[in-house]
């Protein structure tokens, strides 16, 4: 059973805690069957198994941990009540069905059943999520770059599946058909401006708190933001009227992921927590994926960029977030209330000691021996890569499972006698 | 910083108000949030407890815990009758509020 607590203003912690749980299974399982089809790295064309698992990595992890996270991250970084509160409980299970569905319509041979119920329910329960993300932005009084830049992110998730959802059905319907078959909008849209925008503008908050970091100037993250947008309208334009503007957008994307490079190091400059810990570490890891993924971008190997960009800088940055996140809502859910007791574990006691260096050696490494693999086609990195993926991903299964179910205990030291007051008037 | 402790006929013993506010955690750094500089100011009132405080980030996940085992905390201590927790964000909270222990904790300065 997952921890249940109330929390005042936002659902309960059981809600985004079961999207991150759930979310960890889908990594896990799609490591295990890429493990079972390593030649889907070496060879990454768009076979049915390349994107059942793609899906599996894109929809059932990063998207519901994205959607389970906005249940609880939107009401710290707009400082609001989160409207809708209730609404999690449908569009959450939506998008587990839904994405499953997506996934087994792959599987199956791009069966059509699945992938248009499977669609249909993945895009409704992102656009009601994206409405969420609207509707709290209108009340809040606090809207800096983050919060519109991670409402701004929202929307294009929901716009990225609806994308995927219209051009699938392209085949069978005339009248979509005319539009040709835009990959290449669909991609931009979901790893830059779903995934990247969505990781620079949440990942600078989350940071900056897990790192004690000063707030830095928000001239990068606003530059970075507008020009995601830009690069959306260029590829939209290129891919409805026909402008030559993918090299528009290509050098925008580029430029903005060097901002986050930029910003990233900026925020470590002025922490005060000097000891990151090992999930902030790997938020952090996968940023190395961005230069990366340039290079092989600017070297012509387009499949390999994808994959650099998806497993390592995507889903490293991700995974390191979620350890934080699941420990947070774990720590609200069963601990808060004996905070006063002094008996209270503490946020880091809730992990298990270990593994969070497993799982950041095993996912950086796999990320980039896939890479390797797509950009060489070679099948021996393929399936070291896929094993490497495999050991990362369980173990941040079985991290968040320690997490949310394990008996923790506190480390915290006896407090020792507190700093003399100022005594104005006694 | 040290707290400002303003007492008016105090029925706690404000030493033990203190002492009791300096158990309680900041739970993601482990650090008592005397040390950390959080509590801006005590008042105690006869049996009543007034604690302003802060945070070490705007709109921090932890906001509404910190100040619950606040409030909890010092209802525990004998003298204590009512207990008020005011989180303000004037003046933000800076990182010469924490104490030595503070920073040596957090590998800084």
């Amino acid at each position: 059973m997952i921890p249940q607590a109330p929390r005042a203003g936002g659902p309960p912690p059981a809600l985004p805690l079961t999207a991150l749980l759930v979310a960890a299974g889908a990594l896990a399982l799609a490591a295990a069957a890429l493990a079972a089809h390593p030649a889907a790295l070496a060879t990454p064309v768009p076979t049915p198994t390349f994107l059942a698992l793609t899906h599996t990595v894109t929809l059932g992890y990063v998207t519901l941990l994205f959607a389970g996270t906005l249940q609880q991250l939107l009401p710290v970084l707009l400082v609001t009540e989160l409207a809708l509160p209730r609404m999690g409980a449908a569009t959450l299970p939506a998008l587990a069905t839904g994405s499953a569905a997506v996934v087994a319509g792959f599987a199956l041979g791009f069966q059509p059943t699945a992938l248009a119920a499977g669609g249909a329910l993945v895009s409704l329960a992102l656009w009601a999520t994206a409405v969420q993300a609207v509707l709290t932005f209108a009340r809040a009084r606090r809207r800096d770059a983050a919060a519109r830049g991670l409402v701004a992110a929202t929307l294009y998730l929901a716009l990225t599946v609806t994308l995927g959802f219209l051009l699938a059905a392209a085949p069978h319907v005339p009248a979509l058909a005319r539009f040709g078959y835009p990959v290449q909008l669909h991609l931009s849209v979901g790893l830059f401006a779903a995934f990247l925008l969505g990781i620079a503008t949440a990942g600078q908050r989350l940071l900056a708190m897990f790192a004690l970091a000063k707030r830095t100037d928000a001239f990068r993250l606003r530059l970075l933001t507008g020009m995601v947008h830009a690069a959306v309208a260029a590829e939209l334009l290129q891919a409805f009227a026909h402008l030559p503007l993918h090299g528009v957008a290509a050098a925008l994307l580029v430029a903005a992921g060097a901002l986050q490079l930029w910003e990233v190091a900026a925020l470590l400059r002025v922490r005060l927590r000097r000891r990151l810990e090992p999930s902030v570490q790997r938020y952090l890891w996968g940023h190395a994926f961005l230069p990366l993924t340039g290079l092989l971008a600017l070297d012509g190997s387009r499949s390999a960029a994808g994959i650099a960009l998806l497993l390592g800088f995507v889903v490293l940055s991700a995974s390191g977030m979620q350890a934080k996140i699941a420990s947070f809502l774990t720590w609200q859910a069963r601990y808060a209330s004996r905070s006063a007791q002094g008996t209270a574990p503490l946020l880091r006691d809730l992990l298990l000691p270990g593994v969070e260096p497993v799982t950041t050696a095993g996912l950086a490494a796999g990320a980039a021996l896939a890479s390797a693999a797509a950009a060489t086609g070679s099948q021996a990195l393929a399936v070291v890569a896929a094993a490497l993926l495999l050991v990362g991903a369980w173990a941040q299964l079985t991290q968040t499972i320690a997490i949310l179910y394990g008996r923790h205990r506190s480390t915290a030291a006896p407090s020792a006698s507190p700093v003399s007051p100022r005594k104005e008037n006694a | 910083m040290t707290p400002t402790m303003h007492a008016l006929a105090p029925v706690a013993d404000p030493d033990t108000v203190l002492a009791a506010l300096g158990e309680v955690l900041d739970p993601e750094l482990g650090i008592g949030v005397l040390d950390l500089g959080l509590v801006y100011a005590v008042q105690i009132s006869g049996e009543a407890v007034a604690v302003e405080m802060t945070l070490t980030t705007p709109g921090c996940p932890l906001h509404g815990s910190i100040a619950d085992a606040v409030e909890a905390r010092l209802a525990r201590v004998d003298g204590v009758g009512t207990v008020a927790v005011t989180v303000v964000w004037d003046p933000p909270w800076t990182p010469e509020a924490m104490s030595e222990r503070a920073r040596r904790a957090l590998g800084f300065g």
